[in-house]
């Protein structure tokens, strides 16, 4: 690698950078509003047009508010703690294509900053580090509302993590890629002519179980047990002020942009859409913003409407629920990608109906197994 | 030196200091979270061999879910708040026993691979020949090992369960 | 582009690994009178796996790449395996049943530890080997620990677990050491690269080995790594503790054998030396502490260290040109020491119904009380101290025998056997004494039947041993993994 592919990496590198922190702004700004159409209520007006700098002004005033640690605070950990919020998520995204690719100085260079061959799981390692933000502000405060907070997180995120696992390798089993640039690359084409080949039709379930356990590792609602208000103050960040907060704000809404751009990525054929020939680098990162911007929609209309889920529902439903669907998803793909290879054609004929067989019977078999619950039981606890 | 022995050995460095803070530590989460950078240097290490689907592995296994379950452990058991610590008075044996096994080691393996006079091409594995060695060759120990997580799994709850009376 | 799996060769432990998914998913559905159906179902799974090993017998299959070995010798320990299990599945019907614990687990639990060791003898493959040890202990720490409400037991389980722990990171370390040195996981081809020139990596592979060793003494509990024993065989439920006596222990001879024959035989001169340091201190440390012990259980733990030595002992004769009269002698004792020390267990067992604390002073009037019982003991603690009329006798013979054969060490060897024997006699010989001689509370004790058949069983075999030894020193000279 010469000098200028090192600048032009450098080059991508910061555009990520930039172009993310823009998103965050417009992000967070959206959601405000999302929310308070929900709720009638017009939502941040005044900075910028239609309030659209008011993530801006937020973040002004906290990085000049003051930012104190608190006396029984853990200094190091306490310090570290909202940087790992921030970093991870923004590698998690250094992996994803967030655009075709442009030709400068004779080169190809693609809107990615680095296409690994592990993609996936640099994903999923990435994603997994997250947590220690969470875990480290709640017990570095050294309160114990933050404590409480970052235990619930822990628990949660890392049982969520089981399950988001398992709808990623049911992608990559059906992709047969870890690498993103091939799994994008993979959903070219049509179904039929007209239906694009995105794999959130072949792999609906997966899709759903990504969203969902998406949804609890960034703790938004109806999971953000780790902050609920109501329980336990605003939970690990309750310490937190100033810039830091800020921070750890930021954190979650990177992860959930992450999260949203990897499902994007993974599930809705990514950067690909149909395009005019006019500017062909432009429309495909417009392509992408647009399906994260749907898929974000989607999460706060999920806000805006669920109450929050109370824990051991929460738990029992990611490891009752998400992971055995998970497993069983796994093992559908299995056989909807192995056995057209044994049997040809009829082989894919006979995989969907084995796999609708399999589930109908689970669904008996619940069906069968649930015992009636005892009236007093759910009569206390409306 | 080549870029990757640097490499190597500034992970290395990184590890050891990231180990021996680990066991010095006196406060667990201090030690555990010493813990995440000594299996993360680790991992890079793999990494810098050429072994790219073994080091993630190891870092999103490693990192990304032991030490977040030692944390989780730790939170719900009894890890002190703030800066409490904790210490045992075995500090000059566990030291001496250290000493003696890195000695020998050390001794054992340049004696044997002498320093730097043996080079080894670095064999690149893709992810699909790690999955079909496992799954061909290995798969009666991977179904094994599967047995041995089941049965930790319900031991652990057996043992941790609370008995119910009546 | 799939390699073929040899099904037949791995249907015992296909059928096993079945059983053990069934016996947890029935649970499921058991109510809690009934939870003891688990142990009729695991026993039918354990004896359909004995049926299909027996089919297997003679054979000599291949599968997995070279990794996993069906032969003489594999069958042997897995048909010896699937008896001690069913035998122990017999001894913990009524316990667990009356005892109150978590039956469909334990079972669960129990018949993992089974399939690890019937995985075992067949592993031939560094990796594989590691794994089938760990299946067999994994689930043996947490067996161990089942009596929840009793300190002892959770103190068993945890040192077991510890012990076993950093006994396996030792070992796994010389393991990765091997192979760095050898480039391969297969005893075979281990075996072949330390045959030739190492090319100044002697040092690190004798290393490696001694570590290996280490980790193996760790589980069959020689000295000076046998500390865990007294303690976890006291804690745990008594059934435990008859598997972990024979099964768990005779799986890691099993390794042990394999490791050594097979892979390290060509620097037998280094580790020779190693294993008769090991089976002197063993046999006399066990021996000598047991003298001491007024606790059933204690006592049988530290003669079944004393007995590891006995075990120990043709490993050092290895290299002086009786490798395969050495190897059978080994793989006889082993045999005969499970099927004597299971019945004895069998008899505390029953006699763990009448007092938990298991003095030896509680054995008083068995004769008595129950003399069917009582003879049994009386037998299969003569067998222990290797006296005849019984299968010790022989067991001791064969070992003592190799020794003498090897000659030079060896004879000091055998030397140092035969008066620790003398030494065993005085503690072996006190539970008779005090079944017998000392008057006991008189009440008619009433044995669960299937502990008795148990009992009774081995008592037989211990016996019929003596009397045609052909019937298990006909196997082991023909089941050698040595000169093959």
């Amino acid at each position: 690698m010469g000098w200028l592919d090192w600048m032009l990496l450098l080059a991508r590198i910061v555009l990520t950078f930039f172009m993310l922190l823009f998103a965050l702004v417009i992000v967070i700004w959206l959601e405000r509003k999302f929310i308070a159409d929900m709720q009638t209520r017009p939502g941040p007006l005044r900075a910028g047009p239609r309030g659209v700098l008011i993530t801006l002004a937020d973040g002004m005033k906290l990085f000049f508010k003051e930012s104190f640690v608190p006396t029984l605070a853990d200094r190091p950990v306490y310090l570290i703690a909202p940087i790992l919020a921030v970093v991870p998520a923004f590698l998690a995204f250094s992996v994803i294509p967030w655009g075709t690719h442009v030709t400068l100085f004779g080169r190809e260079i693609p809107f990615q900053i680095a296409d690994l061959n592990i993609g996936i799981l640099w994903v999923l390692a990435m994603t997994s580090m997250t947590v220690y933000a969470v875990v480290l502000a709640g017990w570095s405060s050294g309160s114990n509302y933050p404590l409480l907070g970052s235990v619930r997180s822990s628990a949660q995120m890392i049982s969520y993590e089981v399950g988001m696992g398992l709808a990623l390798i049911s992608v990559l089993m059906f992709t047969g890629h870890l690498k993103m640039s091939e799994i994008v690359a993979g959903q070219g084409g049509y179904y039929w002519g007209f239906v694009p080949r995105w794999n959130f039709i072949p792999q609906f379930p997966a899709f759903l179980l990504y969203l969902i356990a998406g949804l609890a590792e960034t703790n938004r609602p109806p999971f953000d047990l780790p902050e609920a208000e109501s329980e336990l103050v605003a939970g690990f960040h309750t310490e937190y002020s100033g810039w830091r907060f800020a921070m750890l704000y930021l954190g979650e809404y990177l992860n959930t942009i992450t999260v949203a751009a990897i499902a994007t990525t993974l599930f809705l054929g990514g950067w690909r859409g149909p395009h005019p020939s006019f500017l062909p680098w432009l429309w495909p990162i417009a392509w992408f913003a647009l399906k994260i911007l749907v898929i974000f929609y989607v999460y706060v209309w999920i806000r805006g409407t669920m109450p929050r889920i109370r824990y051991d529902r929460l738990m029992a439903f990611g490891w009752k629920l998400l992971i055995p669907l998970g497993l069983f998803w796994v093992l559908a793909t299995g056989t909807i990608v192995l056995l057209p290879g044994l049997y040809g054609s009829r082989g894919r004929l006979v995989a969907v109906g084995l796999i609708v067989g399999i589930g109908m019977l689970l669904l008996l078999a619940a069906d069968v197994l649930e015992r009636p619950r005892s009236r007093s039981r759910e009569g206390a606890s409306p | 030196m080549t870029g990757q022995e640097y490499a190597f050995v500034v992970l290395a460095l990184v590890g050891t200091v990231g180990a021996v803070r680990l066991v010095t530590a006196k406060n667990v989460v201090h030690a555990a979270l010493y813990l995440v950078v000594t299996l993360a240097m680790v991992g890079s290490i793999y990494l810098v061999l050429g072994a790219e689907f073994v080091g993630w592995v190891q870092i999103l296994i490693y990192v990304g879910a032991i030490v977040i379950l030692f944390l989780f452990g730790l939170m719900l058991t009894k890890a002190p708040i703030g800066r409490e610590s904790l210490d045992n008075q075995q500090r000059g044996l566990a030291l001496l026993v250290a000493l003696a096994v890195l000695a020998g080691l050390v001794f054992l393996i340049q004696d044997a691979f002498h320093w730097g006079d043996r080079k080894m091409n670095l064999v690149h594995n893709t992810t699909g020949e790690v999955g079909r060695s496992i799954f061909q060759h290995y798969v009666l120990p991977f179904e094994a090992v599967s047995f041995i997580l089941l049965a930790a799994l319900i031991g652990a709850v057996v043992l941790a369960r609370r008995e119910e009376r009546e | 582009m799939n390699p073929t799996i040899d099904y037949h060769a791995i249907l015992p432990e296909l059928i096993l690994s079945g059983t053990l998914v069934v016996v947890l998913v029935v649970d499921v559905f058991l109510r809690p009178p009934r939870k003891w159906l688990a142990m009729p179902l695991s026993f039918a799974g354990v004896l359909a796996a004995f049926v299909a090993t027996l089919t297997l017998i003679g054979a000599d299959r291949t599968t997995f790449g070279g990794s996993y070995h069906v032969d003489p010798f594999a069958v042997l320990f897995k048909v010896f395996f699937l008896s001690v299990a069913m035998i122990v599945l017999f001894l913990s019907l009524r316990y667990f049943r009356e005892g109150r614990y978590y039956q469909g687990e334990y079972y669960f639990l129990l018949l993992s530890s089974v399939l690890g060791c019937v995985m075992m003898p067949s592993s031939r493959d560094l990796l594989m080997l590691f794994i089938s040890l760990e299946l067999v202990s994994a689930p043996a720490f947490l067996i161990a620990a089942f009596r929840k409400n009793d300190p002892r037991s959770n103190e068993a389980g945890l040192k077991f677990f510890l012990i076993g722990v950093l006994s396996s990171a030792v070992m796994l370390y010389g393991m990765s050491l091997i192979y760095g040195v050898t480039g391969s996981t297969n005893l075979y081809e281990i075996g072949k690269a330390l045959a030739g020139h190492l090319g100044g990596q002697e040092t690190l592979a004798l290393a490696a080995i001694l570590f290996v060793v280490t980790g193996f003494a760790f589980k069959v509990s020689a000295f000076p790594f046998q500390f865990w024993a007294p303690d976890t065989y006291e804690g745990a439920p008594v059934p435990v503790t008859a598997f972990l006596a024979s099964a768990s222990k005779a799986a890691g001879f099993t390794g042990l054998l394999q490791l050594m024959f097979v892979a390290f035989i060509h620097q037998a001169a280094f580790w020779g030396p190693v294993f008769a340091a090991f089976s002197i201190f063993t046999m006399s440390i066990g021996n000598l502490v047991a003298l001491q012990q007024r606790q059933a259980v204690r006592l049988l733990a530290y003669s079944s260290i004393a007995q590891a030595g006995y075990m120990l002992l043709p490993f050092a004769l290895a290299g002086h040109g009786v490798d395969k009269e050495a190897f059978a002698a080994a793989v006889t004792y082993i045999l005969i020491y499970a099927i004597m020390n299971l019945g004895a267990f069998a008899v505390v067992v029953a006699v763990s119904r009448k007092s938990s604390a298991l003095l030896i002073a509680d054995f008083a009037g068995l004769m008595r009380n129950a003399p069917l019982l009582a003879l049994a003991m009386t037998i299969f603690m003569v067998s222990l101290a290797g006296v005849p009329p019984t299968a010790g006798f022989w067991g001791k013979f064969f070992v003592f025998r190799a020794g003498i054969d090897a000659g030079g060490i060896g004879i000091a060897l055998a030397v140092v056997m035969v008066v620790n024997s003398v030494i065993s006699l005085f503690y072996y010989l006190a539970i008779p004494r005090q079944m017998i001689l000392v008057e006991g509370p008189e009440e008619p004790m009433r044995s669960p039947a299937l502990v008795t058949f148990v009992a009774a069983l081995a008592a037989a075999a211990v016996i019929a041993v003596f009397v045609y030894p052909d019937l298990i020193a006909h196997f082991p000279p023909l089941s050698t993994l040595v000169g093959s």
